[in-house]
């Protein structure tokens, strides 16, 4: 069972942050997920199964012609943007002084 | 006049004669989808002025709805997330393209479970959906809005996307059918991604045929998908009325166990009817057959299908940082500005799955948890593909019972959620066709039997599905609250 501090460090790496009830209510929600878990690590003979990525096996890679096409415009890209200047998208400073 | 409680061919042909024009049928749906909107909160946006087509097919002039996770080029689209509340896509996903170049006309952008990660349509930004036969109960989710708006008769047809039974079940709630087909049959571009590995497109509408007419339009390989599937280049309509008889059909075993003794009379009224359509489909030429599948396996399927889509999930949105697209933070530097973003951005029940996902994906976890899952996976497809050696597709209820009440409380721990609840997860694991239809009423609610075939048998599914409806007595169904 992950402690709190964990739940909070997996939060951080996922660049958010929980109230600490909400914390709470995470460690109860893991306590049944912990238990749904185990039907997996039940089932007989697991350890030989090649693990399943896609539902169908693709025998050969796609590559798309190196073709030139047209990409996103730059107006278009920064339609989304909350800030903008000088055809870029701006962020607080990033080289601290 | 209620035109869009019709289906298509009804529609069509009202067009055809010119008995009625586009523009009327897309006044109708706006103002039914805003009568209804306080009461069962089906849309995120409804679009008031109708763009003009002139293409020609068998959905051109016809109002539809297509759910807030796929994009539409300078059509607000949210996700129902507060973090993308004010995203205007700059590009058409490839199901909405296809739909506009075949002409059909879109109405709204649907209400979902907060970026389709959620099965009961309470979670997205803009409130919860309300089901059309009972207000009092969920729709089920994740594509809650297009479930609702189908069923109560603000469009013939809707887009949904379906990562463990999001279209399915909500589809089964709701009394109308639902599809997802083969993984890959329809373009996910444009799709937001949740789980890649898991997340199909899919419709709903109020019989099979409609369903037939509208995959057909948007099926197809998409060079800017990698995972689309060759076009079979078959039309799903023409071979609905194919012959059925000596079409093999099983259902499993350990899903109803002691289900006779139960004390919850709604899943054994839902049970006894499910085994009265088995009847029913077996009159029709079927050959429906009990088979025993690996309990541990069926035990399996929701842990498996959380492992994978959390894991999955907390990648794919890590582009939600607010900066490019989306809400933008407050903070002094790039972290704090996204910490920020994603903090106020998502809601408690995303956050707690991205957590999971995390600590599934910890080095020290993945081996036990992650990899285990992606194997059980396999298991499960291997004994699927085993069955489909002898049988053309798997019927079952689609859900042990009828739409739960808001605030239900259930047991996660029990066989019935376990197995029942969630076996439709095993269409996404396998990538297999599988259609939801609706089959009767248990406490005057709806209840529903779901059909999942053969990897690419896409047409034998349909077709088998059409078959079946003609013994429901449930095709075309408008909910109570859309009469």
């Amino acid at each position: 069972m992950p402690t709190k501090e964990q739940l909070k460090e997996y939060a951080g790496k996922l660049m958010f942050d929980m109230k600490e009830e909400e914390y709470d209510t995470l460690q109860k929600e893991f306590d049944v997920i912990l238990k749904q878990m185990e039907f997996i690590e039940k089932i007989e003979g697991i350890e030989k199964v090649k693990p399943m990525t896609f539902p169908i096996e693709i025998g050969h890679a796609h590559f798309r012609k190196d073709e030139q096409k047209n990409t996103l415009a730059t107006n278009d890209a920064l339609k989304n943007a909350a800030m903008v200047e000088q055809n870029q998208v701006r962020v607080p400073k990033v080289v601290e002084e | 006049m209620n035109y869009m409680c019709k289906n298509i061919d009804e529609l069509r042909a009202m067009l055809d004669r010119k008995a009625v024009t586009s523009d009327l049928l897309f006044q109708e749906a706006i103002e039914r989808a805003k009568q209804y909107q306080e009461a069962y909160n089906a849309f995120v946006t409804i679009i008031e002025e109708k763009k003009e087509q002139d293409a020609t097919s068998i959905l051109s002039g016809i109002p539809y709805a297509l759910k807030d996770n796929i994009s539409t080029k300078g059509i607000l689209t949210t996700s129902s997330s507060n973090i993308l509340k004010n995203y205007m896509p700059i590009y058409n996903a490839t199901v909405y393209q296809k739909l506009e170049s075949a002409g059909a006309v879109l109405m709204g952008k649907t209400v979902l479970d907060e970026l389709a990660m959620g099965g009961t349509g309470t979670t997205g930004h803009t409130g919860i959906v309300k089901n059309p036969w009972d207000s009092s109960r969920q729709i089920g989710g994740s594509s809650a809005g297009s479930a609702a708006a189908v069923a109560l008769g603000i469009v013939p047809f809707a887009i949904g996307s379906d990562t463990g039974d999001s279209i399915r079940k909500p589809a089964a709630f709701g009394g109308i059918v639902g599809y997802k087909p083969t993984y890959g049959r329809i373009s996910r571009y444009g799709l937001f991604a949740f789980a890649s590995s898991l997340d199909h497109v899919g419709c709903f509408a109020r019989n099979v045929k409609d369903v037939a007419y509208v995959i057909n339009i948007i099926k197809g390989e998409d060079p800017y998908d990698m995972t689309s599937l060759p076009d079979d280049n078959k039309n799903y309509v023409d071979t609905l009325e194919n012959e059925i008889k000596e079409r093999k059909l099983f259902y499993i075993k350990e899903a109803f166990e002691n289900y006779e003794t139960s004390e919850d009379l709604e899943f054994k009224e839902t049970i006894n009817q499910f085994f009265k359509t088995v009847e029913k489909v077996k009159e029709l030429g079927f050959i429906v057959e009990e088979v025993s599948f690996p309990k541990e396996l069926l035990s399996a399927i929701y842990p498996t299908y959380m492992a994978i889509s959390c894991a999955e999930a907390t990648s794919n949105n890590a582009n939600l940082t607010g900066i490019p697209f989306g809400v933008r933070g407050e903070g002094n530097s790039i972290h704090d500005v996204m910490m920020d973003a994603r903090t106020k951005g998502f809601s408690e029940l995303i956050k707690r799955r991205f957590v999971l996902g995390s600590y599934i994906l910890q080095k020290e976890n993945q081996e036990k948890l992650f990899h285990n899952a992606r194997r059980v996976r396999r298991m499960i497809v291997d004994k699927m593909n085993e069955l489909f050696e002898h049988y053309d597709g798997m019927l079952m209820p689609a859900s042990g019972g009828i739409a739960p009440i808001f605030g239900e409380k259930t047991d996660q721990l029990s066989d019935r959620y376990l197995i029942l609840e969630n076996h439709l997860a095993i269409a996404n694991f396998g990538g297999f066709p599988s259609i939801t239809i609706p089959s009767g009423f248990v406490n005057d609610m709806p209840i529903a039997v779901n059909l999942t075939g053969r990897q690419f048998e896409d047409d034998v599914v349909l077709n088998m599905a059409y078959k079946i409806e003609e013994i429901t007595d449930c095709k075309d169904q408008i909910a109570k609250g859309g009469k």
